[in-house]
């Protein structure tokens, strides 16, 4: 048994192709779950993910679902209630970002973000929660972000859709509770991925300067965050945002 | 099954899945309100005995506004579930 305790723990990461959600469903595996990785687009480096899991030995199931459609997420459920009778850990990762100042902002862009972020997390949970009343076991895990916290200008809709991630997350715990389930947040600052290795120098230096840490983060120190939230040890803890992000905020 | 048995295996279903100690099916009557008054119930209870009762009968229950029907009384759910077996039975055999 492997001290997360996840042996057999059946795991949902959507948006797992790449950066966070890859670092996450690896970590996860790692922890002993069975993982499946979930992908909207990026088919070819979810599988690549799916490879690196099950070279190291791990079970891993690819599910291909835009979160933003219901259909495909009631799909990708039915797909694993037949090949696992269901799952106990569901981390919401899948995020877009359409950017701009809101006077600018097309209804499109809102929709999208909102859609994809904040509307597919919760179609997700309303189906993640049925197989974990059944087990009287749960965690959810919404991936949040300072933005949601803070605002961030330029980004209204995208901040929008995690400080509304926050609160759904909040309203479930205190629903689910009762059979065993937790839904908690995790807050990542700024990560080393290729949105950060593109920014200009004089950026990258300006944020470097506010983080007391003094360097960007690493999707498998925000993995680690996640993996424990969904461990045992971590089963009186609900309703709380674990934010790592090297000081950055300090919420 | 008949509609006498569904309602009895209903009543055994929200004594043994809700856990409620002490409480014969048999006292449940097939008209009361399940929730909040009667056994003394908050609808968050109402979603395992929805998680239960798809599992065990097959059925859907979607939504709030369907629930909220569909778990009125033992009688009211006794009828949701048979007439949702018959829609599936139709699609079935079309």
């Amino acid at each position: 048994m492997t001290a997360a305790g996840l042996d057999g723990r059946r795991a949902l990461v959507t948006g797992a192709s790449r950066g966070i959600g890859r670092a996450v469903a690896v970590a996860l595996a790692a922890a002993g779950a069975r993982v499946a990785v979930n992908y909207a687009r990026s088919e070819a480096e979810a599988e690549a993910t799916a490879t690196t899991i099950s070279a190291a030995g791990a079970e891993v199931e690819i599910v291909r679902a835009d979160v933003s459609d219901g259909q495909a997420v009631a799909g990708m459920f039915d797909q694993l209630k037949r090949r696992w009778g269901g799952i106990d850990i569901l981390v919401n990762n899948a995020a877009v970002t359409h950017d701009g100042f809101l006077m600018m902002l097309s209804e499109a862009a809102w929709d999208q973000v909102l859609a994809t972020n904040l509307r597919g997390a919760f179609l997700c949970a309303r189906h993640a929660v049925r197989s974990m009343i059944a087990g009287r076991w749960g965690r959810i895990v919404n991936v949040v972000s300072p933005a949601g916290m803070l605002g961030k200008d330029g980004a209204a809709n995208y901040a929008a859709s995690k400080g509304g991630l926050l609160s759904m997350g909040k309203s479930l715990a205190r629903e689910v509770g009762r059979y065993g389930i937790t839904v908690n947040a995790v807050c990542p600052g700024l990560v080393e991925t290729d949105l950060i290795a593109s920014m200009p120098a004089e950026m990258r230096r300006a944020y470097l300067r506010q983080i007391p840490l003094q360097r960007f983060g690493d999707a498998d120190e925000v993995a680690a965050a996640i993996t424990f939230l969904a461990s045992e040890a971590a089963r009186y803890i609900t309703g709380a945002t674990l934010t790592v992000d090297g000081g950055l905020t300090m919420i | 099954m008949n509609h006498t048995e569904l309602k009895k295996r209903l009543k055994r279903l929200l004594v043994d899945g809700l856990k409620l100690e002490g409480v014969d099916p048999e006292s449940i009557q097939d008209a009361a309100p399940i929730f909040v008054e009667g056994l003394g119930l908050d609808s968050i209870d109402a979603l395992e005995l929805v998680v239960l009762v798809e599992e065990q009968f097959n059925v859907v229950i979607p939504d709030e506004e369907v629930g909220k029907l569909a778990f009125a009384s033992i009688d009211a759910l006794a009828q949701y579930i048979a007439q949702q077996q018959r829609a599936q039975a139709a699609q079935g055999g079309a």
